[in-house]
């Protein structure tokens, strides 16, 4: 697959499909355009189903990228009181899976991404990301997790994080688990539609609908 | 539609589809979780994702397009029985009295040779059959129609609404062809937001389970699957004779006779059947002595900002999947003096989307680190449950002044696998139409404060104000338009070939103007309209 710039590739995991999980119909979800930018060179793919599924993970990454992966997506959404960690909700197969779809760019970036932290890591403390105490991962990870406040010199760690953290969260909060989390309460056949509940219209301090 | 109306009429019919079949009470992935599917249901560039009811998407296997060098256009199209009314938006408007004659208001583009009043009774009789909600609104040029109840609004459309009544933009129930309730032995809907899957119960419309089912049972439809036609067949009287298609399992040539032959390939696939009919007696195609086949192609002018609305954030948990479409909508609101102060001729509407409507799919709550500031752990987690449902899209569709640099036509080497010369397009926006855009985000941006929320993504000067690329509307109308000269026209006033009196086109291809009313309903009023009229022409002997 080749989906036309760097930047275009970025923008369809950032702005398109944010509005696609809003539900949105065919045509309305394509409106800002991806492609707006790379159309010259969009080509058209459509997923398979990821691979044999009796093969193990990791299937994309390799074995020490897989244990970072684990890691990095439990620290990014862990087990609380409501749900479970992100491992338990299969988050990082659904990465795995996702980069072999996507291959190219992201697939770039998310490996140079976790090769970049354990250099670092390696740097600071003397040892990968995935071997440092938790402490230390943690204190790695307040470097980069925080836009805002990070160092300039951190900026690709920051970049791969914030990547990391929208798959994660896409991998999480399209699970089982994070129906519940969330929670999504639909794909329930209703007997009739009742509209916006009242005690949400009351909160939103609305009327209820006005019909013209 | 054509062939619902002309075989309820007793003429046998035989229709060719280039797909295969698809029965929504059994192909639809209805309720089907996206967890339980590859990639949870995303990632398909094609066609959206996993479970929308198209079989093909902006590349067809096999089926190529090209597109003139340095231009852009992308062609969605579905190789199945039904093909896009499995998956459309079911957005339902008729097209007012104005969309008519937009030439005799402004100046620009062309006029209909129809007015308004002679399509409306076919309006009702679609609205009938297919059943769409809506409500009376009594508002300019956007005609009332038969309507079912609509459903009631959801929070984040009743916020919506609101903040437009602060800036005096009307938003209304939106005119859907989804059922509210049972109507002609179809169930009511179900609500849970996949019209895009097409529906397991029929409640929704497409056309094989609301046009072509009926049309069956009368005994008078033949369906050949997998048929994709090659040309329109003429004799030296320059009448067309039948069909030539490829019979995609065998990759023969078959040839079809007919007394009459109806185009409704979908405009771009129409215009490419008639230049690919060439005859003596039609040199440059069948129905092209103007030269227009293909020409004046318009498309859905389209732009779009998403709004962040914190009165939206952390609300009590409710379904809010609803219809699959939106129950509110804004129609354009400027016909009145604002009119002469905008730096563009024709009218928007505005869809919006968002809220906790729909199942999440994979991109949920991207980019959250520009709302959050970023972070990772509980409060991570805890904050996007927060914002979950927070976010509404706006979604502009304007009215595209046709020009004559956008036009598909033949290209002349490229082939697709059946031997069949493809398509090659042309397209170009125009000045207001980049001015409309512009105006779309600076609206959208005004309603999303006058809500109390803030722009999380728009699109600025730098990217053409997010203007869509040609196509993408999937909306793509135009190429054999109708008119009252056949020197400037395609077709006559009854969507009959000037050149070719037994041919008819009942899609996409006849359309003068593409308003911003999304245009099915307006497709089927006047496919109606001409298979009604085919009908009477035959029983006269006159075709």
């Amino acid at each position: 697959m080749k989906s036309g710039s760097a930047k275009t590739a970025l923008r369809f995991e950032r702005r398109d499909l944010l509005k696609i999980a809003a539900g949105m119909p065919v045509a309305a979800a394509l409106a800002s355009a991806p492609y707006a930018a790379g159309a010259a060179t969009f080509q058209a793919f459509s997923p398979g189903a990821p691979g044999d599924a009796t093969r193990p993970y990791p299937r994309i990454l390799n074995a020490q990228e897989w244990q970072t992966l684990k890691i990095l997506a439990d620290w990014i959404v862990p087990a609380d009181s409501v749900t479970g960690n992100a491992s338990e909700a299969g988050v990082p197969e659904f990465i795995d899976d996702w980069l072999g779809l996507k291959g190219g760019f992201l697939l770039d970036q998310i490996r140079g991404g976790l090769a970049w932290l354990d250099q670092k890591c390696r740097r600071v403390y003397g040892e990968a990301f995935a071997h440092c105490s938790r402490a230390r991962q943690r204190q790695m990870l307040d470097r980069i997790a925080y836009p805002a406040k990070a160092a300039p010199a951190d900026a690709a760690g920051v970049a791969f994080f914030n990547r990391l953290r929208d798959l994660v969260v896409s991998g999480f909060y399209t699970s089982r688990m994070g129906m519940r989390d969330l929670p999504y309460l639909g794909n329930e056949p209703q007997a009739g539609w009742t509209g916006c509940p009242p005690a949400v219209i009351a909160r939103l301090g609305l009327k209820k609908s006005s019909r013209s | 539609m054509a062939a619902y109306v002309l075989t309820q009429a007793g003429a046998r019919c035989l229709m060719l589809e280039a797909g295969g079949d698809f029965d929504s009470a059994r192909d639809s992935k209805w309720l089907e979780w996206q967890y339980d599917v590859p990639y949870h249901g995303g990632g398909d560039e094609n066609k959206f994702d996993y479970f929308l009811a198209a079989v093909g998407g902006w590349q067809v296997p096999g089926e190529p397009y090209l597109t003139a060098p340095g231009e852009q256009f992308m062609w969605f199209r579905s190789r199945m029985l039904g093909g896009r009314t499995n998956s459309w938006g079911r957005i339902s408007l008729r097209n007012g009295p104005y969309d008519f004659q937009p030439y005799s208001r402004d100046g620009k583009g062309f006029d209909w040779p129809i007015r308004y009043e002679e399509l409306a009774p076919y309006y009702t009789y679609t609205e009938r059959l297919i059943g769409v909600f809506g409500s009376p609104a009594g508002i300019e040029n956007l005609p009332d129609g038969d309507f079912l109840p609509p459903p009631d609004p959801r929070c984040y459309e009743l916020l919506v609404q609101q903040a437009c009544g602060k800036l005096h933009i009307p938003c209304i129930p939106s005119r859907l062809a989804i059922l509210t309730r049972a109507h002609r032995g179809r169930p009511a809907c179900h609500y849970v937001s996949q019209c895009g899957r097409s529906c397991r119960l029929g409640s929704n419309f497409t056309s094989p389970v609301v046009l072509l089912n009926p049309a069956r049972l009368t005994g008078k439809l033949e369906i050949r699957l997998n048929a994709m036609a090659r040309e329109v067949l003429t004799g030296a009287d320059g009448r067309a004779h039948g069909v030539a298609y490829i019979d995609k399992s065998s990759r023969r040539e078959v040839r079809v006779r007919g007394k009459v032959v109806v185009l409704a390939a979908s405009s771009c696939e129409t215009a490419r059947l008639l230049l690919n009919s060439r005859s003596p007696r039609h040199p440059n195609g069948l129905a092209n002595s103007s030269g227009l086949v293909g020409r004046y192609l318009m498309d859905t002018v389209m732009s779009d900002v998403t709004g962040y609305f914190p009165a939206l954030r952390n609300l009590p948990p409710h379904n809010e999947d609803g219809v699959g479409g939106m129950h509110l909508y804004m129609p354009w609101w400027n016909y009145g003096s604002e009119r002469k102060t905008l730096p563009f001729s024709r009218g928007y509407h505005i869809e919006f989307y968002g809220g906790r409507a729909g199942m999440p799919m994979p991109g949920i709550l991207s980019g959250t680190e520009e709302l959050t500031g970023g972070g990772y752990g509980p409060a991570f987690k805890q904050a996007c449950r927060e914002v979950y449902g927070s976010f509404v899209s706006f979604a502009g569709r304007g009215e595209m002044i046709p020009n004559a640099a956008s036009y598909c036509e033949l290209d002349p080497q490229a082939l697709d696998e059946w031997g069949i010369p493809v398509l090659r397009f042309h397209f170009q926006w125009g000045e207001e139409e980049l001015q409309m855009a512009q105006h779309m985000q600076t609206t959208f941006q005004q309603i999303v404060e006058a809500g109390g929320g803030r722009v999380v993504a728009s699109a600025g000067a730098d990217r053409q104000w997010g203007i869509s690329v040609g196509g993408q509307g999937i909306h793509e109308v135009g190429g054999a338009r109708m008119g009252s000269d056949p020197k400037t026209s395609v077709l006559n006033s009854y969507c009959q070939a000037w050149d070719c009196k037994n041919l008819f086109i009942s899609d996409g291809a006849p359309f003068v103007s593409l308003a911003d009313k999304n245009p099915t309903l307006t497709i089927m009023a006047l496919a109606w309209r001409t298979a009604e009229n085919v009908v009477r022409l035959a029983r006269q002997g006159s075709v």
